[in-house]
Parts: C-alpha cells; sequence; structure tokens
C-alpha cells in the first residue's frame, strides 16, 4: 500500500494547526485585577435625612459678594495704555458723532444696509443744528468740515479699508511677542480675595453641613441629634454647651459611660441637666452599627459638643 | 554595674517611649476636632407615668388619681410628653422591683416615673415616687410624703416639680397657687370676687362675697397674705388679706385712693399708687411701722410698681413722656429710666409691669394698633418681644420659676375674660380651666 506523501504530510499539518488553536484559544486571557474603590452605602432614609435642609433655618451671616468689593477698583488704570481719546460731548448729542452718515443717506446711489436704520437720524440733526445756544467750537468746526466735504466722505465712507487703517494694522512680529505682553499688575484683586463668595450664604450655625457630605460623622451626628431632647425655652439657650467624650466599640454601641468634659452655661443646674440629657441621647440611639468598621480607628473615640443654639 | 547600667538605659528608653506614646496618644485625641450636636427642633422629653400603685385595693384610685394630676401638669408645661397609658406594655405592680426597662424603651420613653400611695393606720396617706432613666437603668429621683388624704393633689404636685427639676434643671413651679378675680353676672352687673386656685384650676376657693368690687390682687412672698385694691363705700383702698385666718386691713389711712399695690420681696413693705389731685405718685409703706415714704413726685400717672427680686429697682409704668411707658428707677426712688420703645409702632403704650422672680425679664401688656399683647423685655431696654396678641389681653403675672406667664384674655361682646398660661418662649399657650370668667391673675410663690 502506498500511502501518498503529501496527504500525510496535509494531515499532520492541518493536526498541527487545530492543536496550536486548540491549545491557544482555550488559554484564559490576562485580566488586570479590578481597583478597589471604598464605597460607603447608604439607605434612602439616610440619603433623605443627610439631603434634608432646614425650613426654619436661621440666616448666617451673609458673605460680601464680589459685585459689591469690585466697585472700588481703579477702572482707569485698566485702559492706561490705550491712547486716550477724549470724547466730544455736544448739545446734538452722540448721535452727530459719525457725521458721515448724513451724505450717505443723501446719496442713494451706494445702497448700504447700514443706513437703512439711519435715516431719522438725520432730520434730528438738522434740527438741532439751528438752535445751539451752547454751541461746542470743535463739534461746529467738524460739522462745517463735513457740510463742505459731502462727496468725499462718503467716498471715504463707501470704501471698507480706508488707507490710513491699513497704516495703523499690527503686523505680527513673533519676535516682538515678549514686548507686547501686557506688564502691568493684575488691578482687578478684588475677585481673587479668599473670603469672598459669588453666592451669598444661607443656613444656620451648623446646619447641615456635616451632614451633607455623605461621611460617618454626618451621619453620627444625625442619629445623635434624633434622640437628643432638652427643651430649654429660655432666650439665652445659644449660651449652654456640653463637652461629652464617648468611647465606642467596633460594633458601633457605647464602650463605656460617656464622660462630661465640661459644661457652660448661666445656670449651672440647667447645663447639668442638659448633660445628663446628651448623655441619655447617645445611650438611647446606640448602636451605631452605620459606622465604618474599616475606619474604626477614627470613630473609636468621638469628642462630642451639645449646644442648642438651633433650637429657637 | 554596667549591664545595670544597660539596664536602667534600656528601662530608660522605654519608659520615655511609652510616656510619650501615651501623650501623643491624648495630643491626637485632644487635638480630634469635636462633633458638634445641635437639635433643631424643641421636643418635649417623652416619659412614661404609669398609675401609682395601691398599697390597698382601696388605694388603687387615689394611686391613679396622682398620676393623671402629675401627666396634666408636666404635658401643659410643654417641656414633657407624657405618653399614653394605653401603649405601656409594662405593668408596674410593685416598685421595689426594678422596672423591665427594656419594655420602656421600646416605647421610646426616656423616663419613667413610679410610686405607691398607702393609707397609713392613722389614715395619713403615704406617698412614694421613683424617677428612673430608661436607658441606663439608673434611678434620678426618689422621694415619699406623708400627708392627710385630702391633700392628695398637692403631693402630685410636689412630685411634678420634682421631675420637671430633674430633666429642665429649672425650679419647680407646680405646688403653688393662683388669686384671681372671679367674675359671674351679665356684663353690665358683674359680680367679681376674689378667688384662690391651685395653679392648674383646682381647688377654687372665694375669698370675698361679690358685695364690692376687687381687682388687682397680689400674692405676698409667705403665699399667706394678698393685698388688693377695693371699690367700697368710700374711695378705692388697697386691703391685706390674711388666707389663712380671713381677716382684712385697709394698707394705710391716706386721703386720696390708694391702688396698684405690691409687696416688696421680703415682704415687709408695700408700694403703690397714691392719687393727689389729677396725678398719682407711687408709695412706699412699710407694715410694720407703717411709715409711709414717697418715691416720686412729678405731675404725671405713675403706677403699677414691681420690686426686682433683689429688692434694688423698681419697674413702673408713667404717662410723664406723653404716653403710657414702662420705667426703671432705684428702689429707694431716684431717677427713672424709660425702658419701652416700640421701633415698629411710635403710637404704642405699655402697662403692668411684672418683674420676673428670676430677673432677667420684666413682663407688660403692650397696646398698640387696636391690639393688646402680651410681652417681655429686659430690664435694660433691650430684647422684646411679644408672646401673644389680639383683642385684649392684659395682666401677665410670673410662674415662681419665671418660665411661665399667667394672663387673662377677654375676647370682648357678651362673653367675658378667661385665664391663659403661655411660657417664655411663646410655643405653649394654653388655657386655665376656671369656674366662670376670671380676671388679674396673681401668680403665688411656690408653696414649699
Amino acid at each position: 500500500m502506498k500511502v501518498d506523501k503529501t496527504l500525510v504530510a496535509s494531515v499532520a499539518l492541518h493536526v498541527l494547526v487545530l492543536g496550536w488553536a486548540m491549545i491557544s484559544f482555550s488559554a484564559r486571557s490576562y485580566e488586570a485585577p479590578p481597583e478597589s474603590l471604598a464605597v460607603d452605602v447608604i439607605s434612602a432614609d439616610q440619603l433623605a435625612k443627610i439631603t434634608a435642609g432646614i425650613k426654619n433655618g436661621e440666616k448666617d451671616k451673609p458673605k460680601p459678594l464680589v459685585e459689591k468689593v469690585a466697585d472700588a477698583t481703579p477702572v482707569d488704570e485698566a485702559v492706561g495704555k490705550i491712547t486716550k481719546k477724549e470724547a466730544i460731548v455736544t448739545d446734538a448729542g452722540p448721535d452727530q458723532t459719525p457725521p458721515v452718515e448724513k451724505p450717505l443717506e443723501k446719496k442713494p446711489d451706494p445702497p448700504k444696509p447700514v443706513t437703512d436704520s439711519k435715516p431719522q437720524e438725520e432730520p434730528k440733526t438738522v434740527e438741532k443744528k439751528p438752535d445751539p445756544s451752547k454751541v461746542d467750537p470743535i463739534a461746529e468746526a467738524l460739522k462745517s468740515e463735513a457740510a463742505k466735504k459731502p462727496v468725499p466722505k462718503p467716498q471715504a465712507k463707501a470704501a471698507p479699508p480706508p488707507p490710513p487703517v491699513k497704516k495703523h494694522e499690527y503686523k505680527f512680529d513673533a519676535e516682538s511677542i515678549a514686548a507686547n505682553l501686557d506688564k502691568r499688575d493684575p488691578t482687578r484683586q478684588s475677585i481673587t480675595g479668599t473670603t469672598l463668595n459669588a453666592s451669598a450664604s444661607l443656613g444656620t450655625h451648623s446646619g447641615n453641613a456635616d451632614a451633607i457630605v455623605a461621611t460617618w460623622k454626618g451621619a453620627f451626628v444625625a442619629a445623635v441629634r434624633r434622640c437628643f431632647s432638652f427643651p430649654y425655652n429660655g432666650q439665652d439657650s445659644d449660651q449652654f454647651e456640653v463637652d461629652m467624650d464617648i468611647q465606642l466599640r467596633r460594633d458601633g454601641s457605647v464602650a463605656s459611660e460617656p464622660v462630661i468634659v465640661a459644661v457652660r452655661g448661666p445656670s449651672r443646674t440647667v447645663a447639668d441637666a442638659m448633660a445628663a440629657s446628651a448623655k441619655r441621647a447617645v445611650e438611647q440611639c446606640q448602636a451605631y452599627a452605620f459606622l465604618p468598621k474599616e475606619q474604626y480607628d477614627t470613630w473609636k473615640y468621638i469628642p462630642m459638643t451639645f449646644g442648642l443654639k438651633d433650637m429657637l | 554595674m554596667s549591664k545595670a547600667l544597660t539596664v536602667t538605659r534600656r528601662g530608660f528608653l522605654m519608659a520615655t517611649g511609652s510616656t510619650f506614646a501615651v501623650l501623643g496618644s491624648r495630643f491626637a485625641r485632644a487635638q480630634q476636632p469635636r462633633v458638634r450636636i445641635d437639635p433643631t427642633e424643641f421636643r418635649p422629653i417623652p416619659i412614661a407615668i404609669p398609675n401609682f400603685v395601691g398599697g390597698s385595693p382601696a388605694d388603687s384610685q387615689v394611686g391613679a388619681d396622682v398620676a393623671g394630676v402629675i401627666t396634666n401638669n408636666l404635658k401643659r408645661s410643654g417641656r414633657y410628653a407624657p405618653i399614653d397609658q394605653a401603649a405601656f406594655i409594662e405593668r408596674i405592680t410593685n416598685i421595689d422591683v426594678q422596672p423591665q426597662f427594656e419594655n420602656w424603651k421600646s416605647i421610646n420613653a426616656q423616663v419613667l416615673v413610679t410610686g405607691r400611695m398607702t393609707r397609713q393606720g392613722d389614715g395619713q396617706l403615704k406617698a412614694e415616687f421613683r424617677l428612673w432613666d430608661v436607658f441606663n437603668g439608673k434611678p434620678l429621683a426618689g422621694q415619699q410624703y406623708l400627708t392627710a388624704p385630702e391633700y392628695w393633689r398637692r403631693i402630685a404636685h410636689i412630685i411634678s416639680d420634682q421631675i420637671y427639676e430633674n430633666g429642665t434643671g429649672e425650679g419647680g413651679y407646680f405646688d403653688s397657687r393662683v388669686v384671681f378675680v372671679d367674675e359671674s353676672g351679665p356684663a353690665e352687673r358683674r359680680v367679681k370676687r376674689l378667688a384662690i386656685m391651685d395653679q392648674d384650676g383646682a381647688n377654687v376657693h372665694y375669698l370675698t362675697k361679690g358685695a364690692d368690687l376687687v381687682i388687682t390682687p397680689r400674692f405676698s412672698p409667705s403665699t399667706q397674705e394678698i393685698t388688693y385694691m377695693e371699690f367700697g363705700q368710700g374711695d378705692p383702698r388697697v386691703y391685706l388679706y390674711n388666707i389663712e385666718t380671713g381677716q382684712r386691713e385697709i394698707v394705710g389711712n391716706f386721703p386720696g385712693m390708694s391702688f396698684s399695690p405690691r409687696f416688696s420681696p421680703d415682704g415687709q413693705r408695700i408700694i403703690m399708687s397714691m392719687q393727689q389731685g389729677g396725678n398719682s405718685n407711687l408709695f412706699v409703706m412699710d407694715l410694720r411701722s407703717k411709715s409711709t415714704t414717697r418715691l416720686t413726685d412729678t405731675p404725671a400717672i405713675d403706677t403699677s410698681p414691681s420690686y426686682s427680686p433683689d429688692g434694688s429697682q423698681i419697674c413702673f409704668e408713667s404717662d410723664r413722656g406723653g404716653r403710657p411707658q414702662i420705667y426703671v428707677m432705684p428702689a429707694a426712688g431716684g431717677a427713672a429710666q424709660r425702658i419701652s420703645f416700640s421701633k415698629d409702632d411710635p403710637n404704642a403704650s405699655y402697662s403692668t409691669p411684672v418683674w420676673s422672680p428670676r430677673g432677667d425679664y420684666i413682663a407688660f401688656t403692650r397696646q398698640g394698633g387696636g391690639q393688646f399683647a402680651i410681652g417681655l423685655i429686659k430690664p435694660d431696654g433691650s430684647g422684646e418681644r411679644l408672646l401673644t396678641s389680639g383683642f385684649h389681653n392684659e395682666g401677665p403675672t410670673f410662674a415662681p420659676n419665671g418660665s411661665y406667664l399667667m394672663f387673662f384674655r377677654d375676647p370682648g361682646g357678651a362673653s367675658g375674660p378667661s385665664l391663659f398660661t403661655i411660657d417664655i418662649s411663646g410655643r405653649t399657650e394654653l388655657k386655665v380651666p376656671t369656674p366662670g370668667f376670671a380676671s388679674d391673675p396673681a401668680w403665688s410663690p411656690l408653696l414649699s
């Protein structure tokens, strides 16, 4: 039996290719390990509390707005380099400043779209001419000049690029960039202040400022606040404060009796009662199981201050 | 020697290291910012007050009654929120056994009151009570009292005061009485009698029969005497009335009308107004020597004087500036300083000033814009606040602890005036139950 060598070679080659393909395709591709991200999981209820505002919040001292401060900035310096061109003030008002428009109107030949809006201005200027009780000599000179040369001026206007303008056209020179840079000191420093804010601040002394940031601290404040009730009705309530230190276990329960560090207020008996109420609140609301266990070191000891600032 | 030295060095290093470690951790703690907690709303303290246990089955009713009075007192204060007894899980049957605090935690009670009323062999009533902190299971207060059975209500007020003081840190005010003018009959023939009652409106007793018109009754600091003004047969006069003996006497013997009396804080003097022609001035009379001293001498009407709690100053009403306003001056007389300046209504007038027992505020009646308002102002004239206003509110009087006011409100028309209480923040305003119409209340100091 004679075996076809080419057939054998073909079979061997196919087996080789298929075998290689099976091995290589079955190998698992390399997957980069996903980067771990710390995520705080909060309930819808917690989110609602965190983002809730305070309806009867006291208005804090509003920060000054930039616009008010900026009024004081010297405007003159900002345009100091520009050649100063004094404005010509006449009785006829600013309408007369472009005297060329008058003849342009009278001339029907060059139909300029710009002139459509100007026809009413012409009679005005003409009417105002005869009653110059206080005539500005410069304005008069300009007007008389315009009257003397009615034809060339419209021509000059009709040609969009007048020759003198070309003379002053800026020619870019890469080497003179440094020379062209504005070396003046910044004059509008008012907007760079750190204390200024574009929006006025609203809210209470503490408000929900802590709680708006979804940290353990905000959730902790919200939880303790829910249990803290000390119904003092005096107008000096903002003078009462209790400093208290607490230690927590990893499961969020209170590890030992809260320690009253200091009490402040016009009445010692009231401040003591408030301290007892604060202790009760911390014990009532435990365990604070929502505190992130991986950050235990940051909350195993929490120094607290209880006040009555926002109660009234 | 060298070994000992080596050990010492090591020990020194270890000791130094551990010391720095301890100091470091404390420093780190000290540096940790304090977490600030401010309650955003005024919330009363949830309290559970089960019926007091009866020492015998016959005492159960008085036990329930005492719990009822305590519940009513604390609820009316606005500082406590008594929990409905229907929500209680545990039934207190023996106050000597510690309650199951989990049962009270689950209904969100912060404090729990338990008590027992027992009739003794000699007929006296023994009252015991305990106040518990529900969340740490510790007793906060406990007391027992022995009294005649008819004074069970007073026992309830005393226990209420103890609970109130424990929770708020302020003095109580429940064990006090109010003297007022009871009004009955049609508006054109109104009979006005002097009456006295507990601060909650119970135990009303009439002190006069209504033959003569009486107004502005005021308690003495001893709570045993009342001074008031009565329109008798002649000029209206200031009288002194002893509640226990029923005796009454005219204060001084002055030629003209005397009115607006009030005791000094030590009870030894009475300050009042006396009419002289078209004017009236302030005088003070020593009750022992009966000597009288003039305090003001102006061509105006000076009236409604009231002492500061330390007796050093007097606030009063005067129209020396045109309209009636409130002035403050030394108790011995001298320069008076006006303290009432209405910012929103230049035509407003102020009257019936009364100094708080705490000394921090002067309460007043303000008339302006067709409304009568009850308000507070600090003795230096700052911090004026109106607590309530309406057609006719008048005659504020402070509770013994200075945290509440009582006043009368007259809706006008055929109706008559009623008494109301309001706390100094203006949050809690409640009507005081009286048998008929009532006006001119005066709150006594604490009875005990």
